[in-house]
């Protein structure tokens, strides 16, 4: 066990000197080094939302063009009357109507046929490698998010740089750069009805931790005390959304709601990332109604609020969905859908360049397809996550942020405005 | 010497394996009950020391010769236990009616935007409230029972042969799944329990193979109003579900990635598809029939087969008892079963030495788990300096060691399983067939330790069996040695020390005592 001993200069929040051994705490006392300070509006976020359990990209974004679509799929394609149509191949699913006057203002992109160059059709794995950026490989023990952290230090360290919102860290953002989870904004903290007795056992709790425990639990407690103070300036308690903007009741709605709260709050996000699950659809998926068409309607309703509340804001804001895979072409026995292979993405934001479908459509009919099933990949999903990251939020090296790999600014689809 | 003796000697030697010399007894018991229980509750270090760790050990390994006296008046305060799995599906249906009712109320009056965003509240409350008397009675028996090498591999069973109970019908199978199907089971034959969640309505709904059939095939007329209406997602109309016409790979691929194999466990897609239809039939009587296992003949694909070079032919439901049989005694499923007991019990990233015992022993008894558990404990790598206070607890094991270490009697309500739930780990409410994670990755992060610190505070308020004692360097020792066993470190002595300097009350100096060392760093560990 590496005991690690840690002495603190406190200035501002950041500890300044640290001495230990462990590595991962090593690396991450490196962070409290000084940084440029950024103006914190003009900051470029990136929020990504993951639809665990593999989205039908078909029925997400529905190539209503394709007969072959309406071939496969006799008891749940979406009817080309229902879809709302983007441009005359491609429409969006009609629970997703609420962003298609995003789309008309050009800051809605889909991309269509992502997904990884694995074959593997294991949530588990695919997952993995989705989070961890380097398909095929399970050693990989950190995410590329965290890589990302990790490799650009241009921003001001902030401990909300990186946050997961949930109970625990995602894959995505594991790794030796600070990143934060957040259940509940509202409730993070120590929670005790007196502000003095909250404060003496911080401190407490604080000292504790500053000098004993591993190296994780030392780091990752440094992490949550330094956020605790800079939340207690933002009070977050009274925020309010924008006039006329109503959230989806559930988890989805309240988690936009509450990284639209820390945007606005200007504590130095950069990058947030929450779950949508339920997309796991082997039985009665639906068409325009049913199961997926619930589940699109909440994401549909959650992105087009989060856009309203953030207004003027979303002109650095980049939102992106991303799912582990596809799912089959040809519907199930059971009305459902199960395991493919491409899938479909939504990018949303100011910087985006919108009112288009990206990426190369590879064709449905059997000899266009991935081993004779599923939609075929044409576009490696690290070409459009380095494109964001570069293009976006301004990385230098992504190289490093992909081990293995040089996404190369000649397979960028373009989904940010140059 | 004569040469015989020495061997004896040597023989004798290897054949005592245990704690090494460097720990104390205490400290070994310390380290038993952290690992094979759920924490030591007060006094209880020193009592497994007296009675002999390495003997305590083999009681617990004998889990049905345990006495618990105390347990099964508790378990009869909750009435989940009371219902069979025919009575829940009959409230289940009836429940699900109910809500199909107010969702075509709901659109016909122009509300339906509201009703998919709110599973669950009305008719399925009681459905919700007996999942909550689930939770709450796994807490209760983890921290009650006598038998805690029992309650420990039910969790990790439970993991390993993940079920979500927020699944449809699974809101009413997953309590027969937990008494019935791997309770049972958690300390006989790796095999047993493969074929039981196999054959478990609860297994077959979650994964999808109840609805899994021969392409092509139809049940017989009679029946076929009844097939596929009753165990659909219940979220379509009525006359859009259909019933099955082909196979579902999902319990294929899951029971050979994570069940048995391993994700790296050398299988193809191909080998996927044929496992799937191995499988087809297996499936589940309607809920007015009882929810129970059903092979159905008429949904059977009746070809040959191929798994990785074994060759299936028809022979109907024998076809997967035979697989099950066959991949429960693979080396890839000992080396992957035996790496992840070894994680749950030595140390996330296990040594070798302690895995190649555990499937030296699942070789030579045929995958008997409590052999394989044996060669784990008294490997040298349960001993080792490397492992002892070296595993993050999960929320479980922290809420439930907690509760043990302070002496607390945990109620019937949900109170505990919820402060489990906003710790990370709602029990049964993972969705992913993964189950919970193991690792300390996976629960140390800077959110996840403040929710820790905020059970502590909560938990110390309940902390009678402390005494409240004037002095503080007594009240701090106290706490050190019903905590942990006289292990705490001194800085967190010393911390403690300085926050009660101005704490004259000494029922509110035991709280915060209390509180800081549950919620500091040396409590988190095991």
């Amino acid at each position: 066990m590496t005991i690690s001993r840690r002495v603190f200069v406190k200035s501002g929040g950041l500890a300044l000197v640290s001495l230990g051994l462990d590595p991962l705490f090593l690396a991450r006392a490196a962070f409290a080094l000084g940084r440029p300070a950024v103006r914190p509006s003009d900051r470029p976020i990136l929020v990504c939302l993951f639809q665990r359990g593999a989205v039908d990209g078909l029925n997400m974004i529905v190539p209503h063009g394709e007969p072959a679509y309406y071939q496969e799929r006799p008891r749940i394609a979406i009817p080309a009357g229902d879809v709302v149509d983007l441009d005359g191949h491609f429409g969006l699913h009609p629970s997703l109507a609420p962003l298609r006057e995003l789309w008309d203002n050009k800051s809605l992109a889909a991309i269509h046929a992502i997904g990884s160059p694995d074959a593997t059709r294991s949530h588990f794995d695919a997952q993995d490698y989705m989070e961890t950026g380097t398909p095929g490989v399970k050693s990989t023990a950190d995410g590329w998010m965290n890589r990302y952290c990790e490799h650009d230090r241009e921003h001001e360290d902030t401990p909300f740089r990186a946050v997961a919102f949930g109970p625990q860290l995602p894959r995505i953002l594991a790794g030796s750069a600070p990143s934060l989870a957040i259940d509940d904004l509202q409730a993070f903290g120590l929670r005790l009805p007196q502000e003095a007795a909250r404060d003496r056992l911080t401190r407490a709790f604080e000292e504790l931790y500053d000098g004993a425990g591993t190296g994780l639990l030392a780091s990752s407690s440094r992490e949550g005390f330094e956020a605790v103070q800079m939340l207690k300036r933002a009070d977050p308690t009274q925020y309010r959304p924008a006039a006329g903007v109503d959230y989806p009741a559930g988890r989805l709605g309240r988690t936009l709601l509450q990284i639209a709260q820390l945007i606005k709050a200007d504590v130095g996000l950069e990058i947030a990332f929450a779950d949508c699950s339920g997309w796991d659809t082997h039985v009665n998926q639906g068409s325009s109604d049913g199961q997926l068409a619930a589940r699109l309607r909440e994401l549909g309703v959650a992105l087009a609020a989060f856009n309203r509340d953030l207004g003027e804001r979303m002109r650095n804001v980049v939102v992106l969905t991303m799912s582990e895979f596809g799912r089959t072409i040809r519907e199930n026995g059971n009305s459902g859908t199960d395991h493919g292979h491409a899938t479909a993405m939504l990018a949303l934001g100011g910087p985006v360049n919108g009112g288009r479908v990206l990426g190369r459509w590879p064709g449905l009919s059997v000899e266009q397809r991935f081993e004779g099933r599923d939609v075929a990949v044409t576009t490696d999903f690290r070409d459009l996550f380095g494109e964001i990251l570069a293009r976006h939020l301004g990385a230098t090296d992504l190289g490093a942020v992909f081990p293995g790999y040089t996404p190369s600014p000649a397979r960028f689809l373009g989904a940010i405005r140059g | 010497m004569p040469l015989f003796l020495v061997a004896t000697v040597a023989l004798l030697t290897a054949q005592a394996p245990g704690p090494p010399p460097s720990l104390t007894p205490r400290d070994s018991a310390f380290h038993a009950l952290n690992r094979l229980a759920y924490g030591a509750r007060p006094g209880e270090a020193d009592s497994v020391a007296r009675f002999g760790v390495m003997k305590w050990i083999e009681r617990q390994l004998d889990a049905d010769h345990v006495p618990d006296p105390r347990l099964p008046e508790r378990e009869r305060q909750f009435k989940i236990l009371g219902y069979d799995r025919a009575d829940l599906a009959g409230r289940y249906r009836n429940a699900v009616r109910e809500r199909q009712r107010m969702q075509r109320d709901a659109a016909a009056t122009g509300d339906s935007m509201r009703a998919p965003f709110d599973p669950g509240v009305g008719p399925m409350r009681e459905f919700r409230e007996l999942g909550g008397e689930l939770q709450q009675l796994a807490i209760v028996r983890a921290a009650l029972s006598e038998r805690q090498l029992r309650e420990v591999m039910v969790d990790f069973w439970t993991n390993h042969f993940n079920v979500f109970v927020g699944k449809g019908a699974d809101r009413f199978l997953l309590p027969s799944y937990i008494e019935e199907t791997i309770r049972p089971r958690s300390l006989g034959r790796f095999e047993d329990l493969l074929i039981a969640t196999a054959e478990s309505p609860a297994m077959l709904f979650y994964l999808d193979n109840a609805q899994s059939v021969a392409p092509g095939s139809a049940p017989p007329p009679p029946r076929r109003a009844l097939f596929g209406r009753r165990f659909g997602m219940n979220e379509m109309p009525e006359e859009r579900r259909r019933r099955p016409t082909g196979i579902n790979e999902n319990y294929a691929r899951e029971l050979l990635e994570l069940h048995t194999l391993g994700v790296d466990g050398g299988y193809t897609q191909q080998d996927i598809i044929e496992v799937a239809r191995i499988f087809t039939g297996w499936s589940i009587e309607p809920p007015e029939r009882g929810a129970g296992f059903v092979f159905r003949d008429w949904a059977h694909d009746r070809g040959t087969k191929h798994v990785f070079g074994v060759t299936f032919q028809d022979d109907g439901k024998g076809e997967g008892i035979r697989l099950l049989k066959l991949l429960a005694n693979q080396h890839a499923t000992m080396h992957h079963v035996s790496a992840k007991l070894c994680a749950r019990f030595v140390a996330d990233e296990p040594p070798d030495g302690c895995v190649d015992a555990a499937v030296a022993a699942w070789q030579k008894t045929r995958g008997d788990i409590r052999a394989v558990l044996r060669a784990i404990f008294t490997s040298p790598d349960f001993w080792s300096t490397q492992a002892v206070r070296s595993k993050v607890k999960t929320p479980l094991e922290f809420v439930v060691s907690a509760v043990r270490a302070i002496g607390v009697e945990p109620d019937s309500t949900p109170r505990l399983a919820q402060l489990v739930a906003r710790l990370g780990e709602p029990l049964y409410q993972q969705p992913a067939p993964t189950g919970y994670a193991e690792s300390e990755a996976h629960w140390v992060n800077s959110g996840a330790l403040l929710a820790r610190m905020n059970a502590a505070i909560a938990l110390a308020q309940d902390c009678a069996s402390i005494p409240a004692i004037d002095d503080h360097a007594q009240l701090v020792d106290v706490v050190d040695h019903q905590l942990f066993a006289g292990t705490m470190s001194a800085h967190t002595k010393s911390v403690i020390l300085a926050q009660l300097s101005d704490v004259t009350d000494p029922l509110q100096a035991r709280a915060l005592a209390v509180g800081l060392a549950l919620g500091g760093p040396d409590f988190q560990k095991q």
